[in-house]
């Protein structure tokens, strides 16, 4: 982030020229900020209220019948207060479907890490043929996932490919169920969401090992170190915030996950699946239970306000000390 | 450590070759599966052993999909015709796939970078505010979609072009921000100065002068939330009835379909759905390490 | 005893020759200094002794033993960086001490050659700080100290002033010297800056497209110059050297040029005439009266006062201006016509392959 708010020239502080120059800048921040600021309001504000709305008034779909005008919603709901929420907070199955989410997004993140940071500590030094490795190397981010949920399933189907290679590694006939056995659905998911966003993580990291500078790691070599040591004490306390931010920007990103385990599973087999988003979809959309389905929003937008605002917290912290690193020195003295 | 400096070199590199060329694999290997299951024939799809490349390939499944041929000659060909029917409307989604995406991006980008510059030259949003924004769109959009739709309906906007637009707009706006910024802040400073002197105004600056010095990065911005916008599935799904469905819902209604799989004309709308992406994906490639730094990468 | 051996050292990067099968003894103790314009082969050197970069061909030894497949924290070397290459996320004293900890000394041993060691830079008051509140010049001095702290026998240094501004680099040169007359180690210098070369070593390594030009000590190097280049790269104002033709005269061997024609010294005068380039330092061009040798009148273009000197400009449409250097005190005009000088021993002939004429 920029020291100065007025970057480019800095007129005399109270004159004339600063402030129209401030002016200036107030009205051109506003001209850009109104689109998004007027979609916010007039989208994302009545959806929260109306959210809330339903959160506090049941509605049913019986008593709307079948014309769904904009105030048969209201007609046909009625006051309900807390019970709603009493029935969310003790609802083992979203409590389940937490568990799944949080469990799903952790070895979704830390398995993109690793394999990322991996690939990334392997290929950001140039070698012969590292432009094509790269080029695959990129392709499964490329790739739209509601695709890979459907060929994830050809693959793993009970016929399909990976029994056929475990077939020939293990000499017998392999017909596991990746996808249709409760214990390992989940699991299988996760490999499936990891090797599509896995390109992610070895992107940013990649970014991050290429800008270390260089010199300190040869200091560090000439003074005795050897590989691991650098890697330990001088590259990754400087990547640090890389770091973080790939795990955060993965970690918010999976909990929405949606089009594997819905678009593929449904949340099944059984509720082997059913994460967060996939169990607020079911309550809202299949069983059409509005105001169940806003309680249980409204409880997870919480929880994700408060995860995220850790993840700020943190990703401030982290740039802060990385702009103490690297502060325009002192004067000489 | 009993090798010489050359030996360990050595030793890396065939260590590195072997790691890379396995994940290579593990990465080709589903693509390379979906393209070649585009090109079998139906009884090749469940076989056991299964086919890796057919010898009976043909182009039926992209006949099928994209050029609406009925289905002759086998077992399953009654059932298959119901299949051409309930995927009705390749093109006509990938069209609106391409103008949503088209469109929202490009409002998006244009915001974005002018936002962005903003925040780089004049502070108009705070450190804070910046990762503010960045968080909103991690928030899962499940969590509103439903009353989004009930207010949507009553605007009018549900099963529109202009309601999904608007909200693929909210969710990326972010990115484009974060990611134009990071090519924003490198640009010298001299120059807008140079401009200012010389009597340009601002908004003449940042598209005559700025902009086009940064404008590698701003393509890459594009392409990358293009992807973005063009796979979302979600709000595409819930936001459109019959009017505005995009590829990704399209290629889902095989899987609410009742008579089991049909990975072959899975395959082929597949195929045509990614292609254009991994060709995008490609020309930018050079450029997403640069954007994907978020100001916790120092040059 | 350290001394290092570059034997029939090569470097080659695709089709280009960074450095072009040097052989060159560094003896112990010496402070040998690489120098040359950009892109000379001299950081290569250095990086290819440091273990940075292997050789394409020939040997690097120290003490007598090949290291070419040594790693460069096994070569017993120390080494100073252009960008100083503090480690920002530890403080001054971690930074320091960090060799130390590589080769596991004791903590309170570390504590006490820290100390030592930054007393000896005069750093002291920064131990605990952090590399980044710390100026340009402190910075270098904190490389210095860690890499003296780990006390190896050969130290490189790597354009290590080239960041700093005049005054600062003057200073730090300066405790360069008074390091290494301290510690009597081989220190390996390399610098694109003649005035470090020539203030600090006790040998000059001239480089040039990969190989060496010359070797020698400054005043060698500075007082005889075997090449055009060489002659050029030195002194500050830099030489004068106006390309003309060696004429046979009447009495003698002449040069002439566009800019002025002069007869040359006896000793020229079994030279062959053809194309080449006459050379005098601007120091040693003599205004007004002459001791001997060949003057011509000339309009004085443009007065520079220094200060401690005055340049005197002629000449100026050529390419190259004609300098003289004249004590500050001494009065001149603008336009006003002197004679300039050339006294017989100060001048410098070149052939037309820019090799040095005796």
């Amino acid at each position: 982030m920029t020291a100065e708010a007025t970057a480019n020239t800095t007129p005399a502080p109270g004159s004339r020229r600063e402030r129209t120059r401030a002016q200036g800048i107030r009205r051109f921040k506003w001209a850009v900020l109104t689109p998004f600021i007027a979609l916010m309001l007039f989208i994302l504000m009545p959806a929260f209220l109306l959210q809330g709305y339903f959160s506090f008034f049941s509605f049913s779909i019986f008593d709307a019948g079948d014309n769904l005008g904009f105030s048969s919603y209201f007609e046909a709901s009625e006051w309900v207060g807390f019970d709603l929420w009493a029935d969310a907070l003790s609802d083992d199955k979203f409590g389940w479907a937490i568990v799944r989410s949080l469990l799903f997004s952790t070895g979704v993140t830390v398995g993109c890490f690793i394999l990322g940071f991996a690939l990334a500590l392997l290929m950001y030094r140039p070698f012969r043929g590292q432009g094509v490795y790269y080029i695959f190397f990129i392709l499964p981010m490329l790739t739209v996932p509601i695709v890979i949920a459907y060929t994830g399933e050809m693959i793993l189907y009970q016929n399909g490919p990976l029994n056929d290679i475990l077939s020939i590694l293990t000499q017998t006939r392999v017909e596991a169920q990746f996808l249709y056995k409760q214990e390992v659905a989940l699991t299988t998911i996760a490999l499936l969401e990891i090797w599509n966003w896995t390109p992610f993580s070895f992107i940013i990291m990649m970014a991050g090992l290429a800008s270390l500078p260089k010199e300190p790691q040869e200091a560090a070599q000439i003074l005795g170190a050897n590989k691991w040591r650098i890697f330990w004490e001088v590259q990754v306390p400087l990547l640090r915030p890389v770091i973080l931010l790939a795990l955060i920007l993965r970690f918010l990103e999976s909990m929405a996950e949606f089009p594997k385990t819905w678009g593929l599973l449904q949340g099944g087999p059984g509720s082997a699946t059913e994460t967060v988003p996939v169990y607020i979809f079911i309550n809202a959309w299949q069983f059409f239970d509005i105001s169940y389905g806003a309680v249980l929003s409204y409880l997870i937008l919480f929880m994700m306000a408060a995860i995220v605002m850790s993840a700020i917290w943190l990703l401030r912290r982290e740039k802060k000390s990385l702009d103490a690193m690297y502060e325009s020195k002192p004067q000489e003295g | 450590m009993a090798m010489t400096k050359s030996q360990r070199r050595h030793a890396f590199s065939a260590f590195r070759y072997l790691v890379l060329t396995f994940w290579l694999l593990i990465v080709a290997f589903p693509i390379f599966w979906m393209v070649s299951t585009s090109f079998k024939p139906d009884r090749e799809w469940f076989a056991w052993p299964p086919v890796y490349i057919s010898e009976n390939a043909t182009i039926q499944n992209y006949l099928v999909v994209w050029a609406d041929v009925s289905e002759y000659g086998t077992d399953a060909e009654g059932e298959l015709e119901t299949y051409t029917q309930s995927l009705q409307r390749p093109w006509e989604a990938l069209g609106n796939s391409a103008l949503i995406s088209v469109i929202s991006t490009t409002l998006t980008v244009l915001f974005g970078s002018v936002l962005a510059y903003g925040v780089s030259r004049y502070g108009i949003l705070s450190e804070g505010r910046m990762f503010q924004l960045l968080m909103l769109r991690m928030v899962p959009p499940i969590v509103l979609i439903a009353p989004i739709s009930i207010w949507y309906s009553a605007l009018g906007l549900l099963d529109s072009i202009t309601g999904l637009v608007m909200l693929y707009f909210l969710t990326t706006l972010p990115y484009a921000v974060w990611m134009s910024k990071s090519f924003i802040d490198e640009v010298p400073r001299e120059m807008e100065q140079a401009a200012e002197i010389l009597g340009a105004s601002r908004m003449r600056t940042i598209w005559e002068v700025v902009l086009p010095l940064v404008r590698s990065g701003l393509v890459a911005t594009f392409l990358f939330i293009l992807i973005l916008t063009w796979s979302e599935y979600l709000l595409a799904l819930l936001l459109s009835k019959t009017e505005v469905v995009t590829l990704p819902v399209e290629l889902s209604k095989y899987q609410g379909s009742t008579e089991g799989r049909v990975y072959g004309r899975q395959a082929a709308l597949s195929v045509g759905i990614t292609l254009p992406l991994i060709v995008v994906g490609l020309i930018i490639r050079k450029h997403l390490a640069r954007g994907f730094s978020f100001g916790m990468v120092r040059r | 005893m350290s001394r290092i051996e570059l034997v029939n050292l090569r470097k080659e990067y695709g089709s280009v020759v960074a450095v072009n099968s040097m052989d060159l003894t560094i003896e112990d103790g010496e402070f040998i200094v690489f120098v040359g314009p950009s892109g000379c082969g001299k950081t290569t050197t250095l990086r290819m002794i440091a273990g940075f970069e292997d050789p394409t061909a020939g040997d690097i030894r120290i003490d007598g033993e090949v290291v070419n497949e040594k790693e460069p924290g096994d070569r017993d070397l120390g080494m100073v960086f252009q960008s100083h290459a503090l480690f920002p996320h530890k403080n001054v004293a971690d930074n320091i001490a960090f060799g130390l900890r590589m080769k596991k000394v004791p903590q309170d041993e570390q504590a006490r050659k820290v100390q030592e060691v930054s007393e000896l830079v005069r750093i002291t008051h920064l131990l605990g700080k952090m590399p980044a509140q710390c100026s340009g010049g402190e910075s270098q001095r904190i490389a210095l100290a860690r890499t003296l702290v780990t006390e190896p026998s050969n130290f490189l240094l790597d354009e290590p002033l080239s960041s700093l501004d005049a005054k600062l680099r003057r200073e730090l040169r300066a405790e360069c010297d008074r390091l290494h007359d301290e510690l009597q180690k081989t220190f390996v210098y390399v610098t694109h800056d003649q005035e470090e070369a020539m203030t600090l070593a006790d040998r000059i390594v001239v480089m040039n497209q990969g190989k060496i030009v010359q070797m020698g000590s400054p005043m060698e190097i500075y007082g005889d110059p075997v090449s055009y280049f060489v002659a050029d790269f030195f002194g500050n104002p830099a030489m004068n050297l106006i390309e003309g033709e060696f004429v046979a005269g009447t009495n003698g061997l002449e040069f002439h040029s566009s800019q002025f024609n002069i007869p040359l010294p006896a000793k020229y005068s079994s030279t062959a005439p053809g194309k080449g380039s006459l050379g005098i330092r601007p120091e040693n061009v003599t205004i007004g009266a002459t001791g001997g040798g060949a003057s011509i009148n000339s309009e004085i273009e443009l007065v520079e006062p220094l200060g401690k000197d005055t340049l005197l400009y002629f000449g100026t449409d050529a390419d190259r201006p004609f300098v003289a250097v004249i004590e500050g005190t001494e009065e001149v005009q603008r336009h006003a016509k002197v004679d300039v000088g050339f006294p017989d021993d100060a001048i410098f002939l070149f052939d037309a392959n820019g090799d040095r004429i005796r």
